[in-house]
């Protein structure tokens, strides 16, 4: 075994990098950031998943999760975020609230209809708030995504 | 204690108000008391141009300013100022209403510079209902953007329809069913609606 060779395609090696070092920004906007700070904490531990290290900018962070209601205040800041974040950035729509407005779909003078609507989301985790098995469910869910992309083959990265 | 529970009904009130009523002219103050129309502890009505000076005589007697919220009710824009004293030995509250009729331009004169607590209510206030407050030292919105249109919690507001480029009510988000639902009950097809519930699973 210590001496052993693996073979295997450069894309996959990569995209399995990156699948088990997930960086999340440190961004939470309402009740289900509690939830996602209990999945971060050590009964549920992000960190089994490469996905634990809490980045404090968006600079240093691939992977945005929407935990919370994204007013429409706070959506122009999302964007912005998102923006400063360096590619490739997946973004997880955390909770009924960032999936399509939650509670306050219909009467809810000041929140956006889901952060879909300034962002590009990747996977949507339903619950109100979603238990923290929810939302590793949903981590590994874009983690079978990133497994699967082939990021050499992509525009960006080709014409490098 | 029991001797502030004894005195916590009409006799306190009429005390206050004749004292305010002297203390302050103009300021036409009158009890407001729990029936018909309102329910709850009683509160006094004083007139909107002298709540400075009001506020000014009921400063040594209440040392707290609780909340300063406010009603619309589409005939005149309702401000409640909620007053305690923070004494063990008498603790006692008072809640100040007034009344503004003009509905375009709403004004009260601010009370920051009595009650510090003041200045966030007051903004608050000017943010969900439109009442200006003259000679507030930080006259702008608190909670929502500073662009935004409209006061949030007056009877006739609209949302409006984009803000900064993303629309507060997409079309395809909107839930239609529920107004599909009353319109079928309103045309009384009954058999139409009971063949759209079933096909929802309802």
């Amino acid at each position: 075994m210590q001496d052993g060779i693996v073979l295997t395609k450069v894309d996959e090696l990569l995209s399995w990098g990156r699948k088990n070092s997930l960086w999340p920004m440190t961004f939470g906007l309402a009740c289900c950031a509690i939830e996602m700070m209990a999945t971060g904490a050590s009964k549920y531990d992000l960190e089994r998943f490469g996905c634990g290290a809490f980045m404090a900018t968006p600079r240093r962070a691939d992977l945005m999760i929407v935990a919370g209601t994204v007013t429409l205040k706070m959506a122009t800041r999302v964007k912005i975020l998102w923006e400063q974040m360096p590619e490739p950035k997946y973004v997880i729509s955390m909770g009924s609230c960032a999936n399509k407005g939650g509670p306050y779909w219909q009467h809810g003078y000041h929140v956006l209809k889901g952060v879909d609507e300034v962002v590009p989301v990747d996977v949507y985790v339903p619950g109100c708030p979603p238990r923290p098995e929810a939302l590793i469910e949903g981590l590994m869910v874009l983690q079978k995504k990133i497994a699967n992309e082939r990021i050499l083959h992509e525009k960006w990265v080709r014409n490098v | 204690m029991k001797e502030y529970c004894m005195r916590s009904g009409l006799e306190m009130y009429n005390d206050l108000i004749s004292s305010i009523n002297s203390a302050v002219t103009n300021a036409n103050a009158s009890l407001i008391s729990p029936g018909e129309e309102e329910v709850g502890d009683s509160s006094v009505l004083v007139n909107p141009e002298s709540i400075f000076e009001v506020m000014s005589f009921l400063k040594p007697l209440y040392n707290g300013l609780q909340v300063i919220s406010g009603v619309d009710y589409t005939e005149y824009i309702e401000v409640c100022y909620f007053l305690a004293h923070f004494d063990p030995e008498n603790p006692k509250d008072v809640m100040i209403k007034t009344r503004l009729k003009d509905r375009q331009d709403p004004r009260l004169n601010s009370i920051s510079s009595l009650y510090l607590a003041a200045n966030w209510q007051e903004r608050e206030c000017y943010d969900m209902l439109g009442v200006s407050f003259n000679n507030h030292p930080d006259h702008r919105r608190i909670l929502c953007p500073d662009d935004w249109e409209g006061f949030p919690l007056r009877r006739d507001y609209k949302v409006q329809e984009v803000y900064r480029g993303m629309k507060v009510n997409p079309e395809n988000k909107m839930n239609r069913d529920d107004q599909l639902f009353e319109d079928n009950k309103q045309k009384g097809n009954e058999a139409d609606l009971i063949a759209w519930a079933l096909s929802k699973g309802l």
